[in-house]
């Protein structure tokens, strides 16, 4: 009875013509979003990996120089495009590509490409993400705002009902159907871009095929809800005009209306510090310590205290490794402390918000696959902090390195510009790498918005259940 | 002064029943009203298998509304409506299978072709019909053959009541409900449509139509009910009155103001 059901509403919404124009206008925007960015990541990632190699070169043939020189020469960290980032472009316009890495400074990660595009970026790309968040539902509002209210007006609803079908069977019919069209335009997309996944694309990503089919399945659920939503709102509504202004509102306000009120309730109950107050904020604290009662100066006192009794001598002269060498590091460590302290408030900052985000799926399942979106394409601001850290923690390494060597070697009455190290040394820092979240990390980051998706699922299947029989036959 | 006939009293009901156990169709005490109109008042009928009982009257006589009761599309607000005899309100889905029905305005589903309509229809009813007696079904109704794999959309409103016939034949089902089934046909599908109920009939199908066509309900009905308000005025047996007879009833009944006065 129900494959009965869905053969007839998926033979006579196929024959619709005007379902059979915009579903194809929909699938060729969606295969050519798919081809275009797969092949636009593919040559950013490129770039990207061609960037760091040759800034990494340049590191290892900077030539022979004092190590804290070195440490200023400093390095650049490229972040990857991620591969899914070709569905889903997320944050990743917005969150800048690389960052200088040098001593003393934790940089500001720059370059985004909204800051080198005009303001048509900030409206979004025409990405496959778009379209699926966006677009394919609207095309789900056209399949089924008349899906019942056309019966009931042109009298097949009571023929259907006279033939004994209940109307909950007929309710899951339709719902089944209409998502069996639905998979029809979203199905070739999906196996289009699976083909595009490359040999490249599992060195890049290990992870990739799991999050790629993470990622249809997320947008499945989100089809099934949408799908689920429109029926059981087409069913009660008195007519199709009707039906479709409902339908139509709902759309706005889930994909318009709520992400941009939720992101302003987010600014608004966590509002983040100005780049200018930030910055104030870091060099106070390196000045006068984070409490601001442990200014610079007492702190390389009791550092030199320190360092002298340890060694058993008298002043600095008299240490048998380079002070600077361990004042430098000190410096850089308190300096990393400050940095932590600042950033964590800002990324918690950050973090509360995207929570927010992240909550309001439960409201609207639009953010809620949205987020999950971003997240497995790799270009959420999870990402974004991810490669933060591993940027920082490489800076921290490699200066560290730097520093060292410059207490154990340079001597005590060696000129700075006479003590230099080489190709030796550069070489034995490794090539800044970056390996994207697993799926596990990205998943249990992401639990909320799963989670709404399936309340969302299981509530509209409940109501369904309850409602159905009620939907009226005449 | 009109010779009237009252085919079914009480007594008529109980020898009927004795005969073949229960009545196929049969509402007993039956009212309905929408908001503060009365829609239908007491009503009692029955028709007994291979009899076609038409329902006379003016748009909002309660015709449609009887109609709608005994398919279960509304629920009574006093009375019982029964279909062999089960209960309509209790055993929704058990009498459904019992029952036929071809509405006013068949309009199908134009982007499926004839065939696909009854194939899904049927299906639906429980009868899964194969693509050959399918057609042979179609055929059978007066369906042309080059019209079965078009789509309906392109159907004239004849073709498509065929269809319905064909839909509602495929069933099986022991009663036939047909509300307003000829209105908008051409005389040759109005007649076409006849010759289809004859054949239904005479295999002891029990069949309830409402019509506006006095000609129609004369030359195929066995039973003839003039309702007028929601209520049922008239009943009588269809060979114990001519046409000229049933028209002037009609109007004269028409013209009354109530049913009081009718029956006075």
């Amino acid at each position: 009875m129900l494959k009965l059901l869905i053969k007839k509403e998926f033979l006579t919404a196929l024959r619709d013509i005007r379902l059979q124009v915009s579903g194809t206008v929909l699938l060729i925007l969606m295969l050519t979003a798919v081809l275009v960015g797969r092949q636009g990541q593919k040559q950013i990632h490129e770039e990207r990996e061609k960037a760091q190699s040759a800034m990494y070169d340049k590191w290892v043939n900077q030539g022979a120089k004092h190590p804290h020189s070195a440490a200023h020469y400093g390095q650049f960290a490229f972040k990857p495009k991620p591969v899914l980032s070709f569905l889903d472009i997320g944050l990743d316009n917005y969150t800048g590509i690389s960052v200088f890495l040098e001593a003393h400074k934790q940089n500001e990660i720059l370059f985004s490409a909204a800051q080198d595009s005009n303001g048509m970026t900030r409206f979004g790309e025409m990405t496959a993400a778009l379209i699926l968040q966006v677009l394919l539902p609207l095309l789900i509002i056209f399949l089924t705002f008349n899906i019942f209210s056309k019966e009931r007006e042109e009298g097949t609803l009571r023929l259907i009902h006279a033939q004994g079908l209940s109307m909950r069977q007929l309710f899951m019919g339709k719902v089944w159907g209409t998502y069996l069209m639905v998979l029809l335009i979203f199905l070739p997309v999906i196996l289009m871009a699976y083909l595009m996944l490359d040999q490249q694309s599992a060195s890049m990503d290990p992870t990739v095929n799991t999050k790629f089919m993470l990622l249809a399945a997320g947008y499945s659920l989100y089809f099934l809800v949408f799908v689920l939503l429109c029926v059981l709102i087409s069913a009660f509504a008195r007519n199709s005009g009707i039906s479709l202004i409902g339908l139509l509102g709902l759309w706005i306000i889930s994909c318009i209306i709520l992400p941009k009120a939720t992101s302003n309730l987010a600014d608004k109950v966590y509002p983040t510090p100005t780049q200018f107050e930030f910055t104030r904020t870091i060099k106070e604290k390196v000045r006068n310590g984070i409490d601001g009662h442990n200014p610079s100066d007492s702190r390389l006192a009791s550092l030199r205290e320190k360092v002298l009794k340890e060694y058993g001598v008298e002043t600095i002269e008299e240490l048998p490794v380079n002070w600077s060498g361990i004042a430098m590091q000190a410096g850089e460590e308190y300096t990393d402390q400050v940095y932590d302290h600042e950033f964590t408030k800002v990324e918690n900052i950050f973090k509360e918000q995207n929570k927010i985000s992240e909550w309001a799926g439960f409201i609207n399942p639009y953010l809620a696959v949205r987020n999950l979106s971003m997240s497995l394409a790799g270009t959420d601001f999870y990402h974004h902090v991810a490669f933060a850290r591993a940027a920082e923690n490489y800076r921290r390494q490699f200066v560290k390195v730097m520093n060292k060597d410059m207490e154990l070697n340079h001597k005590p009455g060696v000129a700075y510009g006479d003590y230099k190290v080489g190709e030796e040394m550069w070489t034995s820092i490794p090539a800044f790498k970056y390996d994207l979240p697993d799926p596990i990390s990205i998943l249990s980051n992401q639990w909320r918005s799963i989670a709404a998706l399936s309340l969302w699922l299981i509530g509209l299947f409940f109501l369904s259940s309850a409602y159905a029989a009620k939907i009226p036959k005449l | 002064m009109l010779h009237v006939i009252h085919a079914y009293d009480t007594i008529a009901y109980a020898v009927l029943k004795l005969k073949i156990g229960f009545l196929m169709l049969e509402a007993i005490n039956l009212s309905k009203s929408y908001h503060d109109h009365e829609a239908l008042t007491d009503l009692n009928l029955s028709v007994a298998p291979g009899e076609v009982f038409c329902l006379l009257g003016a748009n909002g006589a309660g015709k449609t509304t009887t109609i709608n009761l005994f398919m279960g599309f509304i629920s009574p607000d006093g009375g019982q409506v029964k279909v062999n005899d089960l209960d309509v309100v209790s055993n929704p889905a058990e009498t459904k299978k019992h029952l036929a029905y071809i509405p006013e305005n068949l309009n199908l589903y134009g982007n499926l072709t004839g065939l696909e309509n009854l194939q899904f229809f049927s299906g639906l009813g429980g009868e899964k019909a194969d693509k050959s007696s399918a057609e042979a079904l179609l055929s059978s109704v007066g369906l042309q053959s080059d019209a079965i794999h078009k789509r309906v959309s392109q159907y004239s409103k004849g073709m498509r009541q065929k269809v319905g016939v064909a839909i509602a034949k495929a069933k099986k089902a022991g009663n036939l409900l047909l509300d307003e089934p000829t209105s908008g046909l051409d005389p040759q599908a109005s007649n076409e449509f006849a010759q289809l109920l004859q054949e239904m009939r005479q295999n002891e199908v029990s069949i309830l139509m409402a019509t506006h066509d006095l000609f129609r309900a004369k030359e195929s009905g066995t039973n003839i009910g003039i309702m007028k308000a929601g209520k049922l005025i008239h009943s009588l047996k269809s060979d114990e009155i001519s046409l000229t007879e049933l028209e002037q009833l009609y109007l004269e009944t028409m013209k009354t103001e109530s049913y009081a006065e009718a029956t006075h």
